[in-house]
């Protein structure tokens, strides 16, 4: 071990010191925070000022009500309309004229006309420079929507109150039973972190699997890998590098999730729609099996990715090798229904306990039901052994490839040199 | 040891003792054999038969942290800096970070490279590159130093300087194996050589012991006059000139004395010496035959 940690170190500096590290790390957070907060900061001047409407009530009947209504309609807690009477009945016409300059000069920002029959036909019609600020417009819609309700409702002599409580919605939630017997509310988070691990994998992979495997083929192409072989094993150069190219891209998600909570704070903070947003409800057993999923599939993969750089002398020779790799992955993704369906059935056990697929289903089937411990305890166990075997064999495979320079391996050379080594 | 690459034997039955303490040099012409020998020593390839023992030991992973290696393909990472990559390599040889530390600042000193200390590699001439990867060869002060054609691509300087550093570590009771198909480089520098050709050993042992085996049949005049009649003096196999001298190559169990007597009967001598024959000499015979 102590002879594992000067690669790991050099491993994890070379990437964390590099300019497209640096880049990536800083950018995406900034792009983020540019896409999060902008709209947010914008709405809020939207929002600032509140809506000057000019009220002109034709029905004679409703005016006081929806004028009430509206004024108790709020936006990040001030009112958010300032309402401006203006007399019906017969002058109906010169008023809607004069109501229209006023929007015409900015005196307005619309104004509202409730119709002689507005209540029988359930309309009314509301003018205005800018119609498509959706947020307000919903607002004016629900305030004069209940005024009208509740005006028909006393008309039959009901209390719309009383009706109001009565006609309450269903809040159905769903309540998984752990293997335990303890109950824990679930809102659809379980699904959403499989989404979330799945496209942890695939970002992982892509990125930092390649970051492997150039890692890998960089040493040969300086010729710095007969200094490396002759003073260590391959497989101990393979796991510093696992290591430490692991350590950075971990790194770098924790930069990301600082910043995204950051940025969540604030978008939050700006905006107050966001407020209500909460993270997914997770127990400590899934989040716990998150972690340790996610590790299995790095080092899994990533492996996988050294094995092919240990067979190839370019990067370019390596792009054909590259798509198996990813096969599993997708294999992975489309069993996500089936699994779902039916976690528990032979086909879902079986197809988790495969190393391959055990990262996303059988953490899959930890957050949907809790399968028995031996098959959780088999599946970390069986991929552990894939890695340490997969290892293995890159370091077989590297053996053979550093000196062999010309063509690229097919498949069955490789496994040739696998044997043979 | 035997080695062989898909049918073609590029090491056959190579047996060679590497004496402590010594300056040992395998020589052998380009594709001998000599890169695949250091290397399967190396353990970066498996000899498909054979053993090798180092320091007296059967080889294994901590006889090699005891050895220097410098590849003749040489390398280092081109975007790390200079001075923690050659602590780095004396690390994974087993050698604690601060004591590294300690020995390097003395040997980029001595070589010239204290101010590219922070550089990356890939700034540093390729003349810098090699004499770094010298130290990186050192820093882990081996027992034993395996050096694969270590004065190719040096300039005078840089070879002058590569042999001191070599003297010395012998001076320090060092065993230094380098690899050359320079003969004139191995000639000044090692005690002992192994001649290997096509895989296979010709000629093992101290240079002295090696040149007595060999007769001294070479003779090298200077004079005025006339010399066409030397190339008919019996026990005289051939003559090169070479302007101000000429070389005679002598018959098997023939006399110099003969040939100086001869000689200075009818020309006026400023140089008779019978020479030492040369490795080069020596390689030619050893593959002649």
């Amino acid at each position: 071990m102590a002879r594992l940690w000067p690669v790991v170190r050099r491993e994890y500096l070379e990437r964390v010191r590099s300019r497209a590290f640096l880049i990536a790390t800083v950018a995406a957070p900034l792009l983020l925070a540019a896409v999060m907060l902008l709209p947010a900061v914008m709405m809020n001047q939207q929002y600032g000022r509140p809506l000057r409407v000019g009220l002109l009530d034709a029905s004679g009947s409703l005016g006081g009500a929806v004028a009430a209504a509206l004024a108790q309609r709020k936006m990040d807690g001030a009112a958010r309309f300032v309402i401006e009477t203006a007399s019906g009945g017969a002058r109906a016409t010169d008023e809607a004229a004069r109501l229209k300059r006023d929007v015409l000069s900015g005196r307005l920002d619309g104004y509202l006309y409730l119709p002689a029959d507005a209540l029988e036909r359930s309309s009314a019609e509301y003018f205005g420079r800018n119609v498509s600020n959706v947020a307000d417009l919903r607002l004016l819609d629900q305030a004069v929507e209940e005024v009208m309700i509740a005006r028909r409702l006393a008309g039959q002599g009901l209390d719309p109150g009383h009706v109001k409580r009565l006609t309450r919605r269903l809040d159905l939630k769903t309540i998984r039973i752990g293997a335990s017997g303890g109950e824990r509310e679930d809102r659809g988070a379980s699904a959403l972190l499989s989404i979330i691990l799945l496209m942890m994998l695939y970002t992982t992979v892509i990125m930092w699997g390649q970051v492997v495997m150039t890692s890998v083929i960089e040493e040969k192409t300086s010729r710095v890998v007969e200094v490396m072989v002759s003073s260590m094993p391959s497989a101990r150069l393979f796991a510093g590098k696992l290591l430490g190219v692991g350590a950075a891209g971990l790194t770098q998600f924790l930069v990301w999730a600082a910043a995204l909570a950051v940025i969540g704070v604030f978008a939050a903070g700006a905006s107050g729609t966001l407020a209500g947003v909460r993270l997914p409800e997770a127990g400590p057993l899934v989040l716990g099996a998150l972690v340790v999923f996610f590790l299995l599939g790095y080092f899994f993969y990533a492996a996988l990715f050294a094995a092919i750089g240990a067979a190839v002398n370019t990067p370019q020779e390596a792009q054909t090798l590259v798509f198996p790799v990813f096969v599993p992955l997708v294999v992975g993704t489309m069993c996500f229904p089936l699994v779902l369906q039916s976690p528990d059935s032979p086909l879902s056990t079986v197809l988790s306990l495969l190393p391959p697929l055990t990262p996303l289903l059988m953490f899959l089937r930890i957050t949907v039901l809790t399968p028995p411990w031996w098959q959780i305890a088999l599946s970390i166990v069986l991929t552990g052994l894939a890695i340490a075997a997969v290892v293995w064999c890159a370091a077989r495979i590297h053996r053979v490839g550093i000196l062999m320079y010309g063509k690229r391996p097919t498949f069955p050379e490789i496994l040739r040199w696998v044997r043979h080594a | 040891m035997t080695k062989s690459y898909a049918g073609h034997v590029a090491v056959k039955d190579l047996c060679l003792t590497v004496p402590r303490g010594c300056i040992f040099g395998l020589l052998g012409p380009n594709g001998a054999g000599k890169t695949t020998t250091l290397r399967m020593v190396m353990d970066i390839l498996g000899p498909d038969s054979g053993t090798i023992e180092i320091l007296g030991r059967p080889a294994d992973r901590a006889a090699l942290d005891r050895i220097g290696y410098m590849p003749e393909e040489r390398g280092l990472y081109p975007r790390m800096a200079l001075d923690e990559q050659l602590v780095f390599l004396a690390e994974i040889k087993g050698t604690p970070r601060a004591e590294a530390r300690r020995r390097l600042p003395a040997w980029l000193e001595r070589m010239g490279l204290a101010e590219w200390a922070p550089r990356k590699v890939i700034e540093l001439s390729k003349g810098m590159q090699q004499k770094a990867q010298l130290v990186a060869t050192l820093l882990h002060e081996p027992e034993v130093l395996i050096l694969d054609e270590p004065m190719s691509g040096l300039d005078p300087l840089g070879a002058d300087l590569v042999r001191g550093v070599l003297l010395e570590q012998r001076r320090q009771g060092r065993t230094v194996v380098l690899s050359s198909h320079q003969m004139e480089t191995v000639e000044r520098l090692c005690d002992s050589i192994g001649l290997i050709n096509h895989g296979e050993k010709l000629l093992e042992g101290a240079i002295s012991e090696v040149k007595s085996r060999y007769a001294k049949n070479t003779v090298v005049l200077s004079y005025d006059g006339d010399g066409s009649f030397l190339a008919g003096l019996p026990g005289v196999r051939s003559v090169n000139h070479f302007g101000r001298y000429v070389e005679v190559r002598m018959a098997e169990g023939a006399d110099p004395q003969a040939l100086l007597q001869a000689a200075s009967a009818r020309l006026r001598l400023s140089r008779f010496e019978v020479m030492e024959p040369s490795l080069h000499d020596i390689f030619v015979a050893a593959v002649a035959s």
